[in-house]
Protein backbone atom coordinates (compact mmCIF):
# COMPACT_ATOMS: atom_id res chain seq x y z
CA UNK A 1 0.00 0.00 0.00
CA UNK A 2 2.64 2.74 0.78
CA UNK A 3 5.72 1.94 -2.09
CA UNK A 4 2.59 1.88 -4.44
CA UNK A 5 1.58 5.36 -2.71
CA UNK A 6 4.96 6.46 -3.38
CA UNK A 7 4.89 5.22 -6.56
CA UNK A 8 2.06 6.79 -8.20
CA UNK A 9 2.45 9.74 -6.65
CA UNK A 10 3.41 12.60 -9.25
CA UNK A 11 4.43 15.40 -7.20
CA UNK A 12 7.18 12.86 -5.65
CA UNK A 13 8.22 11.59 -9.61
CA UNK A 14 8.73 15.42 -10.74
CA UNK A 15 11.17 16.20 -7.83
CA UNK A 16 12.95 13.39 -7.52
CA UNK A 17 13.80 13.15 -11.16
CA UNK A 18 15.33 16.16 -11.48
CA UNK A 19 17.18 15.94 -8.91
CA UNK A 20 18.58 13.41 -9.72
CA UNK A 21 19.73 14.27 -13.61
CA UNK A 22 21.03 17.58 -12.99
CA UNK A 23 24.46 19.16 -12.69
CA UNK A 24 24.10 21.73 -9.73
CA UNK A 25 25.89 24.74 -10.67
CA UNK A 26 26.67 26.59 -7.42
CA UNK A 27 26.71 26.38 -4.15
CA UNK A 28 23.31 28.16 -3.87
CA UNK A 29 21.44 26.14 -6.44
CA UNK A 30 23.34 23.00 -4.40
CA UNK A 31 21.34 24.44 -1.00
CA UNK A 32 17.96 25.44 -2.52
CA UNK A 33 18.01 21.92 -4.17
CA UNK A 34 18.79 20.18 -0.93
CA UNK A 35 16.05 22.02 0.95
CA UNK A 36 13.71 21.70 -1.56
CA UNK A 37 14.69 17.45 -1.81
CA UNK A 38 14.41 17.76 2.19
CA UNK A 39 11.00 19.61 1.98
CA UNK A 40 10.09 17.45 -0.73
CA UNK A 41 11.35 13.92 1.34
CA UNK A 42 9.41 15.36 4.13
CA UNK A 43 6.21 15.92 2.72
CA UNK A 44 6.25 12.54 0.79
CA UNK A 45 7.26 11.08 4.48
CA UNK A 46 4.16 12.25 5.88
CA UNK A 47 1.86 11.81 2.56
CA UNK A 48 3.21 7.64 3.03
CA UNK A 49 2.76 7.76 6.65
CA UNK A 50 -0.48 9.39 6.52
CA UNK A 51 -2.61 8.49 3.14
CA UNK A 52 -3.01 4.61 3.86
CA UNK A 53 -4.12 5.31 7.58
CA UNK A 54 -6.51 8.38 6.13
CA UNK A 55 -8.26 6.11 3.38
CA UNK A 56 -8.35 3.29 6.26
CA UNK A 57 -10.22 5.62 8.61
CA UNK A 58 -11.96 7.21 6.03
CA UNK A 59 -13.63 3.30 5.03
CA UNK A 60 -14.47 2.66 8.65
CA UNK A 61 -15.84 6.24 9.28
CA UNK A 62 -18.07 5.19 5.88
CA UNK A 63 -19.31 1.44 7.32
CA UNK A 64 -19.70 2.99 10.43
CA UNK A 65 -22.23 5.96 9.56
CA UNK A 66 -23.97 3.12 7.23
CA UNK A 67 -24.01 1.05 10.42
CA UNK A 68 -25.23 4.61 12.44
CA UNK A 69 -27.86 4.87 10.40
CA UNK A 70 -28.94 1.91 9.99
CA UNK A 71 -29.08 1.48 14.03
CA UNK A 72 -31.08 4.33 14.03
CA UNK A 73 -33.26 3.69 11.63
CA UNK A 74 -34.10 0.38 13.35
CA UNK A 75 -34.71 2.18 16.52
CA UNK A 76 -37.10 4.61 15.21
CA UNK A 77 -39.60 1.34 15.86
CA UNK A 78 -37.80 -1.15 18.10
CA UNK A 79 -37.38 1.80 20.50
CA UNK A 80 -34.27 4.01 21.64
CA UNK A 81 -32.59 1.37 22.93
CA UNK A 82 -33.65 -1.36 21.33
CA UNK A 83 -36.23 -2.22 24.09
CA UNK A 84 -39.39 -2.42 22.36
CA UNK A 85 -41.71 -0.26 21.72
CA UNK A 86 -45.92 0.51 21.54
CA UNK A 87 -46.56 1.54 17.56
CA UNK A 88 -49.52 1.01 15.23
CA UNK A 89 -48.14 -2.67 16.49
CA UNK A 90 -46.08 -3.74 19.41
CA UNK A 91 -42.54 -4.03 18.17
CA UNK A 92 -40.40 -5.72 19.96
CA UNK A 93 -37.29 -5.61 21.68
CA UNK A 94 -33.80 -6.15 20.49
CA UNK A 95 -31.71 -5.37 22.96
CA UNK A 96 -29.70 -8.62 24.04
CA UNK A 97 -30.72 -10.66 21.34
CA UNK A 98 -29.47 -13.90 20.32
CA UNK A 99 -27.80 -12.47 17.22
CA UNK A 100 -28.39 -16.05 15.81
CA UNK A 101 -32.13 -15.69 16.14
CA UNK A 102 -32.09 -12.27 14.93
CA UNK A 103 -30.29 -13.35 11.90
CA UNK A 104 -32.43 -16.03 11.31
CA UNK A 105 -35.54 -14.11 11.47
CA UNK A 106 -34.40 -11.41 9.06
CA UNK A 107 -33.80 -14.27 6.56
CA UNK A 108 -37.36 -15.85 6.91
CA UNK A 109 -38.74 -12.31 6.72
CA UNK A 110 -36.87 -12.34 3.46
CA UNK A 111 -37.72 -15.55 2.65
CA UNK A 112 -41.10 -15.37 3.35
CA UNK A 113 -40.85 -17.75 5.94
CA UNK A 114 -41.99 -15.53 8.59
CA UNK A 115 -44.86 -13.29 7.16
CA UNK A 116 -44.52 -9.85 7.72
CA UNK A 117 -44.66 -7.12 4.85
CA UNK A 118 -43.36 -4.15 6.63
CA UNK A 119 -40.25 -6.52 7.93
CA UNK A 120 -39.83 -8.11 4.66
CA UNK A 121 -39.31 -4.77 3.19
CA UNK A 122 -36.99 -3.99 6.20
CA UNK A 123 -34.87 -7.19 5.63
CA UNK A 124 -34.09 -7.93 2.16
CA UNK A 125 -31.88 -4.43 1.64
CA UNK A 126 -29.49 -5.40 4.60
CA UNK A 127 -26.11 -7.13 3.39
CA UNK A 128 -24.90 -9.98 5.19
CA UNK A 129 -21.98 -8.26 6.89
CA UNK A 130 -24.79 -5.31 8.06
CA UNK A 131 -27.07 -8.05 9.19
CA UNK A 132 -24.01 -9.13 11.33
CA UNK A 133 -22.82 -5.62 12.47
CA UNK A 134 -26.62 -5.25 13.71
CA UNK A 135 -27.15 -8.46 15.36
CA UNK A 136 -23.86 -7.88 17.15
CA UNK A 137 -24.57 -4.07 18.44
CA UNK A 138 -28.27 -5.31 19.63
CA UNK A 139 -27.01 -8.02 21.59
CA UNK A 140 -24.83 -5.46 23.96
CA UNK A 141 -27.57 -3.58 24.54
CA UNK A 142 -29.10 -4.25 28.14
CA UNK A 143 -31.82 -1.68 28.60
CA UNK A 144 -34.30 -2.10 31.22
CA UNK A 145 -37.84 -4.22 30.44
CA UNK A 146 -40.60 -1.81 29.28
CA UNK A 147 -42.99 -3.07 31.67
CA UNK A 148 -46.60 -2.33 31.07
CA UNK A 149 -47.97 -6.49 32.34
CA UNK A 150 -50.83 -7.07 34.27
CA UNK A 151 -48.44 -7.74 37.67
CA UNK A 152 -51.40 -10.46 38.51
CA UNK A 153 -50.09 -12.39 35.93
CA UNK A 154 -47.23 -13.46 36.97
CA UNK A 155 -47.34 -15.69 39.50
CA UNK A 156 -49.10 -17.99 37.03
CA UNK A 157 -46.52 -17.16 34.18
CA UNK A 158 -43.35 -18.31 36.75
CA UNK A 159 -45.31 -21.35 37.22
CA UNK A 160 -46.01 -21.79 32.84
CA UNK A 161 -42.16 -20.60 32.73
CA UNK A 162 -40.63 -23.02 35.28
CA UNK A 163 -42.08 -26.33 35.46
CA UNK A 164 -44.48 -26.03 31.77
CA UNK A 165 -48.20 -27.45 31.91
CA UNK A 166 -47.53 -31.35 31.67
CA UNK A 167 -51.24 -32.24 31.45
CA UNK A 168 -51.50 -29.72 28.33
CA UNK A 169 -48.14 -30.71 26.44
CA UNK A 170 -47.11 -27.22 27.70
CA UNK A 171 -43.38 -27.96 28.00
CA UNK A 172 -41.20 -25.60 31.03
CA UNK A 173 -40.09 -22.99 28.76
CA UNK A 174 -37.12 -22.61 30.75
CA UNK A 175 -35.90 -25.95 29.17
CA UNK A 176 -35.46 -24.19 26.13
CA UNK A 177 -35.21 -20.20 26.61
CA UNK A 178 -33.42 -20.79 30.28
CA UNK A 179 -34.31 -20.18 33.85
CA UNK A 180 -33.40 -16.74 33.23
CA UNK A 181 -34.73 -16.02 29.47
CA UNK A 182 -31.63 -15.12 28.10
CA UNK A 183 -31.81 -17.92 25.29
CA UNK A 184 -29.06 -19.54 23.30
CA UNK A 185 -27.96 -19.58 19.84
CA UNK A 186 -30.86 -20.07 17.47
CA UNK A 187 -32.90 -20.05 21.04
CA UNK A 188 -34.57 -16.57 21.36
CA UNK A 189 -33.79 -14.44 24.11
CA UNK A 190 -37.35 -13.90 26.50
CA UNK A 191 -36.05 -11.72 28.99
CA UNK A 192 -38.06 -8.16 28.88
CA UNK A 193 -39.63 -9.02 26.20
CA UNK A 194 -42.49 -6.16 25.21
CA UNK A 195 -45.78 -8.11 26.55
CA UNK A 196 -48.31 -7.13 23.61
CA UNK A 197 -45.35 -8.51 21.04
CA UNK A 198 -45.25 -12.40 22.90
CA UNK A 199 -48.50 -12.61 23.18
CA UNK A 200 -49.48 -11.85 19.99
CA UNK A 201 -46.66 -13.96 18.28
CA UNK A 202 -47.59 -16.93 20.43
CA UNK A 203 -51.59 -16.45 19.61
CA UNK A 204 -50.72 -16.33 15.82
CA UNK A 205 -47.65 -18.79 15.58
CA UNK A 206 -48.88 -20.46 13.07
CA UNK A 207 -50.44 -17.75 10.47
CA UNK A 208 -47.03 -15.99 11.08
CA UNK A 209 -44.07 -18.31 11.41
CA UNK A 210 -42.79 -21.45 9.19
CA UNK A 211 -44.75 -20.31 6.17
CA UNK A 212 -41.71 -21.12 3.90
CA UNK A 213 -42.02 -24.72 1.67
CA UNK A 214 -39.41 -26.39 4.56
CA UNK A 215 -39.57 -26.69 8.07
CA UNK A 216 -37.61 -24.45 9.79
CA UNK A 217 -36.68 -23.85 13.51
CA UNK A 218 -39.75 -22.32 14.35
CA UNK A 219 -41.67 -26.03 13.84
CA UNK A 220 -40.37 -26.31 17.11
CA UNK A 221 -42.94 -24.08 19.05
CA UNK A 222 -45.71 -24.67 16.99
CA UNK A 223 -47.21 -27.75 19.45
CA UNK A 224 -46.38 -25.42 22.66
CA UNK A 225 -48.30 -21.31 21.14
CA UNK A 226 -51.17 -23.99 20.53
CA UNK A 227 -51.24 -26.12 23.58
CA UNK A 228 -51.50 -22.68 25.53
CA UNK A 229 -55.01 -21.04 26.27
CA UNK A 230 -55.47 -17.19 26.01
CA UNK A 231 -54.94 -16.89 29.34
CA UNK A 232 -52.20 -19.13 29.72
CA UNK A 233 -50.17 -16.92 27.27
CA UNK A 234 -51.12 -13.96 28.77
CA UNK A 235 -49.64 -15.09 32.12
CA UNK A 236 -46.46 -16.47 30.53
CA UNK A 237 -46.21 -13.32 28.08
CA UNK A 238 -46.80 -10.89 31.58
CA UNK A 239 -43.98 -13.18 33.13
CA UNK A 240 -41.05 -12.99 30.97
CA UNK A 241 -41.70 -9.30 30.00
CA UNK A 242 -40.46 -8.57 33.41
CA UNK A 243 -37.56 -10.65 33.62
CA UNK A 244 -34.26 -8.41 33.41
CA UNK B 1 -100.13 -35.34 27.57
CA UNK B 2 -97.82 -33.08 25.52
CA UNK B 3 -95.30 -32.64 28.49
CA UNK B 4 -95.05 -36.17 29.15
CA UNK B 5 -94.55 -37.56 25.25
CA UNK B 6 -91.86 -34.68 25.29
CA UNK B 7 -90.49 -36.02 28.58
CA UNK B 8 -90.83 -39.58 27.00
CA UNK B 9 -88.48 -38.37 23.71
CA UNK B 10 -85.89 -37.01 25.31
CA UNK B 11 -85.33 -40.00 27.55
CA UNK B 12 -85.37 -42.23 24.10
CA UNK B 13 -82.46 -39.81 22.71
CA UNK B 14 -80.87 -40.54 25.75
CA UNK B 15 -80.86 -44.04 26.17
CA UNK B 16 -80.00 -44.31 22.48
CA UNK B 17 -76.60 -42.32 23.03
CA UNK B 18 -75.90 -43.90 26.07
CA UNK B 19 -76.39 -47.18 23.78
CA UNK B 20 -74.70 -46.27 21.07
CA UNK B 21 -71.58 -45.04 23.33
CA UNK B 22 -71.55 -48.61 24.34
CA UNK B 23 -71.60 -49.68 21.61
CA UNK B 24 -68.39 -47.57 20.29
CA UNK B 25 -66.79 -48.35 23.45
CA UNK B 26 -67.42 -52.48 22.98
CA UNK B 27 -66.28 -51.91 19.34
CA UNK B 28 -63.23 -50.14 20.08
CA UNK B 29 -62.14 -51.88 22.80
CA UNK B 30 -62.63 -54.90 21.22
CA UNK B 31 -60.36 -53.74 18.17
CA UNK B 32 -57.82 -52.22 20.21
CA UNK B 33 -57.63 -55.96 22.04
CA UNK B 34 -57.75 -57.82 18.57
CA UNK B 35 -54.84 -55.60 17.19
CA UNK B 36 -53.50 -54.04 19.81
CA UNK B 37 -50.79 -55.05 21.48
CA UNK B 38 -48.81 -51.40 22.41
CA UNK B 39 -51.45 -49.35 23.44
CA UNK B 40 -54.87 -50.39 24.27
CA UNK B 41 -55.35 -47.44 26.49
CA UNK B 42 -54.46 -44.38 24.80
CA UNK B 43 -55.68 -42.70 21.96
CA UNK B 44 -54.05 -41.66 18.63
CA UNK B 45 -54.37 -38.30 19.13
CA UNK B 46 -53.45 -37.80 22.70
CA UNK B 47 -50.11 -40.07 21.75
CA UNK B 48 -49.57 -38.06 18.85
CA UNK B 49 -49.83 -34.36 20.89
CA UNK B 50 -47.48 -36.29 23.72
CA UNK B 51 -44.96 -37.24 21.33
CA UNK B 52 -45.07 -33.24 19.77
CA UNK B 53 -44.48 -32.48 23.63
CA UNK B 54 -41.79 -34.26 24.06
CA UNK B 55 -39.63 -33.47 20.58
CA UNK B 56 -40.43 -30.33 21.57
CA UNK B 57 -37.19 -30.50 23.87
CA UNK B 58 -35.69 -33.85 22.33
CA UNK B 59 -35.25 -33.01 18.91
CA UNK B 60 -37.93 -33.40 15.96
CA UNK B 61 -36.68 -36.58 15.34
CA UNK B 62 -35.95 -37.49 18.99
CA UNK B 63 -32.19 -37.41 17.89
CA UNK B 64 -31.53 -34.45 20.83
CA UNK B 65 -31.02 -31.26 21.30
CA UNK B 66 -29.00 -28.40 23.03
CA UNK B 67 -31.70 -25.96 24.32
CA UNK B 68 -30.73 -23.99 27.79
CA UNK B 69 -28.82 -27.52 28.66
CA UNK B 70 -28.22 -30.64 26.45
CA UNK B 71 -31.41 -32.78 25.97
CA UNK B 72 -30.84 -36.21 25.14
CA UNK B 73 -31.41 -38.40 22.60
CA UNK B 74 -34.28 -40.84 23.27
CA UNK B 75 -34.11 -42.19 19.51
CA UNK B 76 -34.02 -45.66 19.62
CA UNK B 77 -33.46 -45.66 23.24
CA UNK B 78 -34.29 -49.03 25.08
CA UNK B 79 -38.03 -48.79 26.08
CA UNK B 80 -36.99 -50.51 29.76
CA UNK B 81 -34.06 -47.50 30.01
CA UNK B 82 -37.02 -45.27 29.31
CA UNK B 83 -39.72 -46.59 31.48
CA UNK B 84 -37.63 -46.84 34.66
CA UNK B 85 -36.46 -43.33 34.00
CA UNK B 86 -39.60 -41.59 33.58
CA UNK B 87 -40.44 -43.83 37.38
CA UNK B 88 -37.09 -42.90 38.52
CA UNK B 89 -38.09 -39.03 38.21
CA UNK B 90 -41.64 -39.43 39.15
CA UNK B 91 -40.20 -41.09 42.66
CA UNK B 92 -37.05 -38.87 42.98
CA UNK B 93 -35.00 -41.38 42.69
CA UNK B 94 -33.41 -39.30 39.56
CA UNK B 95 -33.41 -35.98 40.39
CA UNK B 96 -34.38 -33.55 37.68
CA UNK B 97 -37.36 -30.72 38.26
CA UNK B 98 -38.34 -30.55 34.45
CA UNK B 99 -38.29 -34.21 33.80
CA UNK B 100 -40.37 -34.71 37.29
CA UNK B 101 -43.21 -32.29 36.11
CA UNK B 102 -43.32 -34.29 32.68
CA UNK B 103 -42.94 -37.71 33.71
CA UNK B 104 -46.00 -37.96 37.12
CA UNK B 105 -48.69 -37.15 34.46
CA UNK B 106 -47.69 -40.14 32.04
CA UNK B 107 -50.15 -43.19 33.09
CA UNK B 108 -48.24 -46.17 32.35
CA UNK B 109 -49.97 -46.94 28.79
CA UNK B 110 -49.04 -44.06 27.50
CA UNK B 111 -45.46 -44.32 29.00
CA UNK B 112 -45.54 -47.67 27.00
CA UNK B 113 -46.32 -46.05 23.63
CA UNK B 114 -43.74 -43.22 23.67
CA UNK B 115 -40.98 -45.71 24.98
CA UNK B 116 -42.42 -47.66 22.00
CA UNK B 117 -42.66 -45.16 19.56
CA UNK B 118 -39.23 -43.69 20.33
CA UNK B 119 -37.36 -47.43 20.03
CA UNK B 120 -38.38 -47.50 16.63
CA UNK B 121 -36.82 -43.25 15.49
CA UNK B 122 -33.33 -43.84 14.02
CA UNK B 123 -32.07 -40.53 13.03
CA UNK B 124 -28.52 -39.64 12.58
CA UNK B 125 -26.72 -38.22 15.49
CA UNK B 126 -26.29 -34.90 16.09
CA UNK B 127 -22.64 -34.71 16.53
CA UNK B 128 -20.80 -31.75 17.72
CA UNK B 129 -17.99 -33.20 19.80
CA UNK B 130 -14.33 -32.73 19.24
CA UNK B 131 -13.62 -35.83 16.74
CA UNK B 132 -9.84 -35.53 18.08
CA UNK B 133 -10.88 -37.79 21.13
CA UNK B 134 -12.85 -40.01 19.00
CA UNK B 135 -10.02 -42.88 19.01
CA UNK B 136 -8.98 -42.21 23.01
CA UNK B 137 -13.18 -43.00 23.64
CA UNK B 138 -12.89 -45.63 21.47
CA UNK B 139 -10.60 -47.50 22.79
CA UNK B 140 -12.21 -47.11 26.87
CA UNK B 141 -15.21 -48.11 25.70
CA UNK B 142 -14.01 -51.68 23.99
CA UNK B 143 -10.95 -52.22 26.22
CA UNK B 144 -11.92 -50.08 29.72
CA UNK B 145 -9.02 -49.00 31.80
CA UNK B 146 -7.91 -51.66 33.60
CA UNK B 147 -5.24 -50.08 35.84
CA UNK B 148 -8.19 -47.48 37.01
CA UNK B 149 -11.19 -50.49 37.66
CA UNK B 150 -12.86 -49.00 34.78
CA UNK B 151 -14.51 -52.03 32.46
CA UNK B 152 -14.92 -52.16 29.07
CA UNK B 153 -18.47 -49.95 28.21
CA UNK B 154 -19.23 -52.62 25.68
CA UNK B 155 -19.54 -55.27 27.58
CA UNK B 156 -22.60 -54.16 28.99
CA UNK B 157 -24.14 -51.49 26.50
CA UNK B 158 -22.94 -54.08 23.84
CA UNK B 159 -20.14 -53.54 20.88
CA UNK B 160 -22.14 -51.09 19.25
CA UNK B 161 -24.00 -49.04 22.15
CA UNK B 162 -27.04 -50.45 21.35
CA UNK B 163 -27.91 -51.41 24.75
CA UNK B 164 -30.08 -54.33 25.99
CA UNK B 165 -33.11 -53.61 27.90
CA UNK B 166 -32.29 -52.18 31.46
CA UNK B 167 -28.86 -51.21 29.67
CA UNK B 168 -29.39 -47.86 28.15
CA UNK B 169 -28.27 -47.53 24.13
CA UNK B 170 -25.34 -45.08 24.20
CA UNK B 171 -24.87 -44.78 20.40
CA UNK B 172 -25.51 -41.20 18.72
CA UNK B 173 -26.10 -39.65 22.23
CA UNK B 174 -25.05 -35.93 22.83
CA UNK B 175 -21.26 -36.10 23.89
CA UNK B 176 -22.20 -32.93 26.23
CA UNK B 177 -25.37 -34.79 27.68
CA UNK B 178 -23.08 -38.09 28.49
CA UNK B 179 -20.20 -35.58 29.93
CA UNK B 180 -22.94 -33.78 32.30
CA UNK B 181 -24.33 -37.36 33.41
CA UNK B 182 -20.93 -39.15 34.27
CA UNK B 183 -19.76 -36.17 36.32
CA UNK B 184 -22.61 -35.75 38.24
CA UNK B 185 -24.01 -39.17 38.41
CA UNK B 186 -23.53 -39.62 42.02
CA UNK B 187 -25.73 -36.59 42.49
CA UNK B 188 -28.21 -37.13 40.19
CA UNK B 189 -29.06 -40.93 40.30
CA UNK B 190 -29.84 -43.15 42.96
CA UNK B 191 -31.13 -40.35 45.18
CA UNK B 192 -33.27 -42.47 47.17
CA UNK B 193 -31.23 -44.75 49.72
CA UNK B 194 -34.68 -46.39 50.68
CA UNK B 195 -35.34 -47.34 46.97
CA UNK B 196 -31.79 -48.01 45.43
CA UNK B 197 -31.76 -48.65 41.62
CA UNK B 198 -29.58 -50.12 38.48
CA UNK B 199 -28.23 -46.79 38.66
CA UNK B 200 -25.52 -47.97 41.38
CA UNK B 201 -23.84 -49.85 38.94
CA UNK B 202 -22.45 -47.04 37.08
CA UNK B 203 -21.33 -45.15 40.01
CA UNK B 204 -18.13 -46.60 41.03
CA UNK B 205 -17.32 -46.18 36.94
CA UNK B 206 -18.79 -42.46 36.61
CA UNK B 207 -16.80 -41.85 39.76
CA UNK B 208 -13.06 -43.67 38.57
CA UNK B 209 -13.35 -41.69 34.83
CA UNK B 210 -11.40 -38.73 35.09
CA UNK B 211 -12.64 -35.78 32.97
CA UNK B 212 -10.55 -36.08 29.81
CA UNK B 213 -11.44 -39.99 29.42
CA UNK B 214 -15.70 -38.83 30.27
CA UNK B 215 -14.83 -35.87 27.06
CA UNK B 216 -12.83 -39.10 25.08
CA UNK B 217 -15.79 -41.63 25.66
CA UNK B 218 -18.76 -39.13 25.24
CA UNK B 219 -17.17 -38.18 21.57
CA UNK B 220 -16.58 -41.63 20.91
CA UNK B 221 -20.86 -42.47 21.35
CA UNK B 222 -21.78 -39.20 20.31
CA UNK B 223 -20.64 -40.77 16.66
CA UNK B 224 -21.67 -43.77 16.66
CA UNK B 225 -24.91 -44.17 14.65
Amino acid sequence: MRSADAIGNPRLRQHREPTALQCPRNLGEIMRKTIDLRATSFAAVLIIIFSPAGRAQNGAAAKSSQLQAKIAYCKTCHGLSGQGYQGYLPMPRLAGQQPIYLENQLRAFIERRRTNPVMFNVAHVLSPTMVTALATHFKELNPGPLGGAPRELLATGKTIYEDGLPEANVPACAACHGMEGKGEGEIPRLAGQFYPYTLKVLTNWTKERGQGPTQDPSAVMKPTAHNLTASQTAAVAAYVSYLK
Amino acid sequence: MSLCGKKRSMNGVRLKSVLAGTILGLTFAAGTRVEGQVTPAVSKQALQAKIEYCKTCHGVSGQGFRGAFPMPRLAGQQPEYLENQLRAFIERRRKNPIMFNVAHVLNPAMLDALAAHFKDLDPKPLGGAPTKLVDAGKKIYQDGVPGKDIPACASCHGPEAKGDAAFPRLAGQLHDYISRKLVNWSKERGQDPANPDTSAIMEPIAHSLDESQVAAVAAYLSYLN
